[in-house]
């Protein structure tokens, strides 16, 4: 009866435009990056020399490569030890309160609609060392101007509360339902129990969102490999090469220094580093989060 | 007193950070309409007694916020849309054509694109681009988006697609309509609501994008709107008053568009994450 469900052709018809698609910028890429990661291509030239894996021992050679690295590892840092502490802080608080719920809500979830060029401006104006809303606020208490951008000590850190600015409220509205979608039985009867708000909160609450909050942490990883508009944006890797990151120095060779060979080895290089963190953190921490069913 | 104290502590928190997100929107818009970055440094927290809107006017004509914002706007559209519908191909096919085994595999293989670190694929789509001779077109553009969107479109469509009854396509084969007819006619529109989600999603992206709108396309006048404010910023950097403009110029679609859909939006853009 359904013959017209069955037809090979129409299959091939409805999945190709998708598949094609799907193999020209996702499957091909990985594999030219692969390839030309151990050529000394230019990008341009018709001539293509194989040169082994002298882009990778560079790579690992160089100081700035792992300047870029620790950065990236920065990003990881700061979400899971100033970020994800604070979510879940404000999204219990949200979920305490019976007021402004709303209002909470739609606030802390609009910079992450916005775009990160934008922000990057936006904050870059903050800093700004002398008329900049921060270096104001502070020389109302006497302080300095401070040169946040261009400081070697301070522009790293900058970097990253603009980030966070941008993202924590993104998660603190999946936290939060998360925890709106406990049933309300659980805590009630803790409260009949004699639980203090407190109490439900670190006892109850915490620990079944346990879940929830590994996936904000896999979630906030793959963003701090893949982060580098906001570090071109705000400061363009410097000063001094102090803020980049992996993905903005690969850009820094491929495109701006036409070493495209050595701009791919990079790429392949994030691409481990990401699967190396992704495991380590699957098997170290989110293994012992079981599943967990109300 | 302590029971107030208990109410208000919470809230007193929860302001604080609401001050914290939108007192950086209320310095640039008092910034905006200040003659220069002199009366920015004088007076940094308030409106001025007189306000200058011709900062409005002059970030308007330099920054060419209309070119970009309408590239933007367009490209955007467009690739959202061209996502969807070939995601929604894809995801018909997969989830309710009788070729089980073939859809399965299929669909595994486009899940695998939701792991990979796009960024990461930068360069050879900038090779593959240029060997397409759209460089520099707002084709280089729009072609990547559209892929890029495929595998979350066709996640959600497919997780959708497939809750839908059986009895439908009987229903259908049987008044005769065929493949086509089936994913036009009644597929299509009982999928509109997931649709929706997927567009705004897709569209946000778009929208937001900066690394492939930055180096794929050099000539000015199809910029988009990332981009070409980066470029105004580098451009009348010492101008704060007019820079504070463009941000709102900017900012405020956005907000816009949130103010009337953010339920619609919070939504789809929570689901696309924890999917991925």
């Amino acid at each position: 009866m359904n013959k017209a469900l069955r037809s090979p052709a129409v299959f091939l018809l409805f999945t190709l435009p998708a598949l094609i698609l799907f193999v020209m910028f996702f499957i091909y890429p990985i594999f030219s990056s692969l390839y030309y990661s151990f050529t000394s291509w230019n990008g341009v030239s018709t001539h293509v020399k194989w040169i082994g894996l002298d882009n990778y021992s560079k790579a690992l050679e160089q100081k700035r490569f792992w300047v870029s690295v620790k950065n990236n590892g920065w990003f990881i840092v700061f979400s899971i030890f100033i970020q994800v502490p604070l979510i879940v802080l404000f999204s219990l608080l949200i979920s305490h309160v019976k007021k402004l719920k709303g209002l909470y809500k739609t606030t802390v979830f609009l910079p992450s609609i916005m775009s990160t060029a934008v922000i990057g401006i936006l904050w870059g104006f903050i800093y700004e060392p002398d008329i900049g809303l921060l270096n104001q606020i502070l020389g109302t208490f006497g302080i300095k101007p401070v040169y946040w951008l261009s400081d070697e000590r301070y522009a790293m850190l900058s970097i990253l509360i603009t980030n966070a600015w941008q993202w924590t409220g993104f998660y603190i509205v999946m936290v939060l339902a998360a925890i709106l979608s406990i049933p309300g039985e659980l805590e009630e009867a803790a409260a009949i129990d004699g639980a203090s708000a407190f109490q439900r909160a670190t006892q109850i609450v915490l620990p079944l969102i346990r879940p929830i909050i590994s996936v904000v942490i896999m979630l906030s990883i793959a963003g701090a490999m893949k982060a580098a508009d906001i570090v071109l944006v705000m400061t363009k890797g410097g000063p001094a090469g102090s803020t980049e990151v992996m993905a903005t120095y690969m850009i820094k060779y491929a495109i701006t220094n036409f070493k495209y060979g050595y701009g791919n080895t990079i790429a392949v290089l994030i691409f481990i580093f990401t699967v190396v963190v992704t495991v380590l953190y699957q098997l170290l921490v989110a293994r012992r989060n079981e599943r967990i069913e109300y | 007193m302590a029971r107030t104290w208990k109410k208000g502590l919470p809230h007193l928190f929860l302001l604080l950070y609401l001050v914290v997100i939108l007192f950086p929107f209320l310095f640039v818009i008092f910034s905006s309409v200040k003659t220069d970055n002199n009366a920015i440094a004088l007076n940094p927290f308030g409106l001025p007694k007189k306000l200058a809107f011709d900062n409005y006017a002059e970030a308007w004509v330099k920054a060419k916020i209309s070119t970009y914002f309408f590239n933007s706007l367009y490209i955007s559209i467009l690739s959202s849309v061209a996502s969807i519908l070939f995601g929604a191909m894809f995801a018909f096919a997969v989830t309710r054509m009788r070729h089980g085994r073939w859809g399965a595999a299929l669909f595994g293989l486009i899940l695998v694109g939701m792991l990979i670190p796009n960024n990461a694929l930068m360069l050879p789509i900038y090779t593959l681009v240029r060997k397409l001779h759209i460089l520099d077109t707002h084709l280089a553009l729009i072609i990547p988006y559209v892929a890029n969107a495929i595998p979350f479109t066709v996640i959600i469509l497919a997780a959708f697609m497939r809750s839908l009854p059986s009895e439908i396509e009987e229903a259908a084969v049987m008044d005769g309509l065929r493949s086509g007819g089936i994913f036009a006619r009644m597929i299509v529109p009982l999928t509109v609501p997931a649709m929706v989600t997927v567009f705004i999603v897709n569209f946000l992206g778009n929208w937001n994008e900066f690394l492939l709108a930055n180096y794929f396309l050099s000539n000015d006048d199809l910029r988009t709107l990332p981009v070409g404010m980066v470029q105004f910023r580098d451009q009348y950097q010492m101008n704060y008053a007019q820079m504070s403009a463009g941000i709102v110029f900017s900012v405020v679609p956005v907000i816009v568009i949130y103010a009337v859909l953010q339920e619609k939006i919070i939504e789809g853009v929570t689901a696309g994450s924890v999917k991925g």
